[in-house]
């Protein structure tokens, strides 16, 4: 676009040809009031409050909408510009309730700045006023629809960025009302973002009603850990509670939108369950104590058992995948000084002889600018909301999406779903890349000699070669395919032959920090499930809860429980499985109550402070870790805050085991297969300790989905239990496949 | 079943005058089409089978339905009667004359008479100011309106 100057309220102004003025007046800090435009949605020129007066142009004009030409002179402040703006204003407050004293959004409402700065104290509007019935749209969203001034931002949110659109306008004139369409409610994973978007109180977060003002708040910079975007996000606290959570802005990870999961779990900090006070266990009896018994007791269990005894290689140390990077690295650095290496991350995985080793090497912004996408295994929008919303960018741009999925997902863009049983995915991407290694003439390796390729697969090897920028993502129902490791392989040559990207979903929260800390098991140490299988004598745990987080939960379980093991855990929450084999409970910081860092998909480390102090006599992991490590007489841990551990991991380079593997594709299992998964807002303690995600549509998901066919061979219908999960038929599931969503414990579950 | 073969056979029809992908261009035909064959009336599930069809949000569907008056989201009689009471009817006395009907009728605006043979609406401007204060009757036009008038029409009414 060509350069051209422009002169607004008489200052000469830079500017591209086209551009609107809005955003040239928004760059140049020349306040123009607004309400429906939003810089990430469509321009609706709805409200007409962006008027100014434009030399030359008898009426006043939307700034919203008019693109700018050379030499154009605009008046933001003049007579004109401001008699229409208050025009406008006092239009637009008719019909509204003024109920500011009762609204939510006071204080924090651009209705109301705009009005205090344009509005009038008297009105002139003497007759009656329209009300709306608001309509219960859910658990995370309030409507107060009377306070509504149609500005469509929600509306569009939905249709543009949500991709489903939910709100709309039905009725015209003094009728128009803006809601959903059959009270069934909002299920967005992204809803939440409407709250934020709408310039009034007519949608206000449902959790937070009533609560506070938003000045009595105080706002704290932080970043989202329960996936590995690690969207940045302010968390609103008020006496040492924090009390909602808002969206931050960052163009290279979240834009301005934030899932619902990372909106709404702060909810799950004040939850009953809290683990609060140390607690030690003394002849089976449970005793709340003071932290220097606790951790006294700790030492010398673990002394007793592990140390002493020079047993450290019958010590394990695990820890959930949501912990912070520094949590990881101390555990491991005093594993690893005690003689210790059988530390791990990775418990839901079934077989870890064989891990998933791919790189992600795509940018997070450079999602929505590739032009073919190869989704394998991953419900994307429920899973990873964030990255979903930039491949649906991409995908309205013209990218062509396909994915292998054991059931058509309900995604919210175009994609070609073929729906593929688990085990027939590794013999799809043979033939791909067969055809792709033929098509540039390079001779293909053995194990792919006698596969035939299908037309799925010459169809995605077409896709592929055609393209320039194709990104392949794996999906977390890979992790536990008894080919994952060779499907990884597979796809990370295809992506080499094509000169594409990939993108590892296959874990999530915090694993690449894990990484980045080491805490994996090098040389002799033992992985997750060898530990489980072996003859412990002493584990050390961080924030795990084993119904849902081990794959093998119920010899997890067993393996914690044995008499002789002594479990010093440190958690969050408290239950009762976790009492029943722990030793010593010691209280940690939640998320938003530490300090410390995540590891995004982008190989970014972002730091966070914490939000407020830890309830009661709970304390962040990284001191308690501290603790142990100097009671153990430990060298090196002198550490006085949470920013020099940072530094010293800072350097590390990521840690992965890279094993060559023998592709085999003959590796199949014959029984029906199960893919279980967490429902979205299941997936980390927090997240299930947060009440109204849990009794969200999608929260209450609990289903075992399956095709007619399966359920008749097992000998099962709708009503009945699969796992213990709810069976629901659909045709829309591969044969002889069972995909579980579920929001409770794998109980007996993924034993198979 | 809410779409009859033969209204989607219709609705099919439309569709083909729209460009490949843009199928919900159809959204009005197909709403009145649907219309017609559930008793002059749309329910939220005969708007959402519209949209279905259409492969477009319900709530878009609703929209259009709710926006235009010649979509009745309740039960109406065998004629309506739609009177204008924008601007240039108003200034002409509409107000008065819609008064003078209902009580007639013995039914308030949005409602049906007993016996099921009128129902009366209050709709925006039909684009006849120049016969102000003008209503509407199925498909036809009634202009310059007094209550006289309006008596003799709704007489007329079998
Ligand atoms: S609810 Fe809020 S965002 Fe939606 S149209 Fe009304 S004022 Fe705008
Ligand atoms: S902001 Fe320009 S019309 Fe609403």
């Amino acid at each position: 676009m060509a350069s051209i100057t422009i002169e607004i309220d008489g200052n000469i102004v830079n500017a591209k040809a086209g551009e609107r003025l809005i955003t040239i007046t928004d760059r140049e800090g020349i306040s123009v009031p607004r309400f429906c435009y939003h810089k990430k949605l469509s321009v609706s020129t709805s409200c007409r409050m962006c008027l100014v007066d434009i030399e030359g142009v008898t009426k006043p004009q939307t700034a919203c909408s008019t693109p700018v030409s050379d030499g154009m002179k605009i008046h933001t402040q003049n007579e004109k510009a401001k008699a229409s703006q208050k025009a406008v204003m006092e239009f637009l407050l008719i019909n509204h309730p003024l109920d500011c004293p009762i609204c939510d959004q006071g204080g924090e409402c651009e209705l109301q700045d705009v009005a205090v700065e344009y509005g009038s104290d008297v009105s002139r509007f003497s007759e009656g006023k329209r009300v709306v019935a608001p309509s219960d749209i859910g658990p995370l969203i309030q409507t107060d629809m009377t306070r509504c001034i149609h500005c469509t931002r929600c509306v569009r949110f939905g249709s543009e960025i949500a991709g489903i659109m939910e709100m709309g306008g039905t009725g015209r004139g003094e009728d128009l009302k803006i809601e959903p369409f059959l009270a069934e409610g909002i299920t967005s994973e992204l809803s939440g973002n409407m709250i934020d978007v709408c310039p009034v109180g007519a949608l206000t977060s449902k959790p937070f009603r009533y609560e506070l003002r938003s000045w009595q708040m105080a706002s704290a910079d932080s970043v989202a850990r329960h996936d590995l975007v690690g969207s940045n996000l302010y968390a609103q606290t008020y006496k040492g509670l924090v009390k909602r959570v808002v969206s931050g802005d960052n163009e290279l990870v979240n834009e301005t939108w934030i899932s619902d999961r990372d909106r709404f779990s702060y909810e799950g900090l004040a939850h009953e369950n809290r683990l609060l006070l140390p607690q030690i266990k003394v002849e089976g009896q449970w005793k709340e104590v003071e932290w220097n018994v606790a951790l006294d007791f700790a030492i010398k269990g673990l002394n007793k058992n592990a140390l002493n005894s020079r047993k450290a290689h019958k010590l394990g140390g695990l820890a959930s995948s949501t912990a912070t990077t520094e949590e990881f690295y101390l555990m491991q650095k005093m594993l690893r000084e005690i003689g210790c290496e059988n530390i791990d991350y990775r418990l839901n995985v079934n077989n870890l002889d064989d891990p998933i080793h791919l790189d992600s090497n795509i940018k997070l912004s450079d999602l929505e600018c590739v032009d073919n996408v190869l989704v394998i295994g991953a419900n994307l929008r429920l899973e990873q909301p964030m990255i979903n919303l930039r491949l649906r960018k991409a995908q309205l741009a013209g990218a062509s999406v396909s994915a292998l999925n054991v059931k058509a997902f309900d995604y919210n863009h175009k994609t070609n779903h073929s729906t593929v049983s688990p085990n027939e995915i590794a013999t799809i991407l043979a033939g791909a890349l067969k055809v792709i290694l033929e098509k540039n003439s390079l001779e293909a390796p053995s194990y792919i000699t006698n596969i035939n390729p299908s037309e799925l697969s010459i169809n995605l090897a077409d896709k592929l070669l055609d393209s320039e920028r194709s990104v392949i993502v794996l999906g977390e129902h890979v992790i536990n395919n008894t080919q994952a490791a060779s499907i990884a392989q597979m796809v990370a040559e295809i992506a080499k032959q094509v000169n594409g990207k990939t993108l590892n979903l296959t874990s999530s929260a915090n694993t690449l920090g894990a990484q980045y800390a080491h805490f994996l098991p090098k040389s002799k140490g033992m992985n997750t499930n060898e530990m489980l299988a072996a003859d412990m004598s002493a584990f050390l745990l961080l924030d795990i809860y084993p119904e849902y987080d081990f794959h093998h939960s119920n010899s997890a379980v067993e393996a914690l429980s044995k008499d002789d093991v002594f479990v010093v855990s440190l958690n969050s929450f408290n239950n009762e499985l976790v009492a029943q084999y722990s030793d010593v409970l010691l209280p940690m910081a939640a998320m938003y109550e530490t300090s410390g860092s995540h590891v995004n998909i982008n190989h970014d480390m972002q730091s966070f402070a914490a939000a407020v102090k830890a309830p009661e006599e709970a304390k962040p992991a990284w001191k308690i870790l501290k603790v142990i490590a100097d009671l153990l007489e430990l060298p090196g841990f002198h550490y006085e805050n949470v920013t020099q551990v940072s530094e010293e991991l800072k350097h590390q380079k990521i840690y992965e085991h890279k094993q060559d593997i023998t592709i085999d594709l003959g590796k199949k299992s014959s029984a029906i297969e199960t893919i279980w998964m967490h429902s979205a807002y299941h997936s980390d303690a927090l997240l299930r300790h947060a009440k109204s995600l849990s009794s969200s549509k999608i929260g209450q998901t609990n289903s075992a989905s399956m095709n007619t066919a399966t359920a008749k061979e097992l000998s099962l219908e709708c009503g009945n239990t699969y796992l213990g999960v709810p069976v629901v038929v659909s045709d829309t599931v591969a044969d002889r496949c069972v995909f579980v969503s579920s929001n409770q414990s794998t109980d007996m579950g993924r034993e198979s | 079943m809410i779409i009859s073969d033969s209204a989607k056979k219709q609705i099919d029809i439309w569709i083909e005058k729209y460009p490949q992908g843009k199928q919900s261009s159809a959204v009005m035909e197909a709403l009145k089409l649907v219309q017609a064959e559930n008793d002059n009336q749309l329910t939220s599930e005969a708007i959402q089978a519209v949209a279905d069809y259409l492969d477009m949000p319900g709530i878009a569907a609703a929209e259009v339905a709710t926006f235009y008056e010649n979509y009745n989201h309740k039960p109406v009689g065998k004629h309506i009667i739609r009177f204008c009471h924008n601007i240039s009817c108003m200034l002409n006395g509409a107000d008065d004359l819609i008064t003078h009907l209902e009580t007639k009728l013995g039914v308030k605006t949005g409602e049906v008479t007993k016996d099921g043979l009128i129902s009366v609406k209050k709709v925006e401007c039909l684009g006849a100011c120049v016969g102000a204060p003008m209503f509407q009757i199925d498909d036809q036009y009634y202009e310059h309106l007094t209550a006289d008038k309006i008596d003799d029409i709704v007489d007329g009414l079998k």
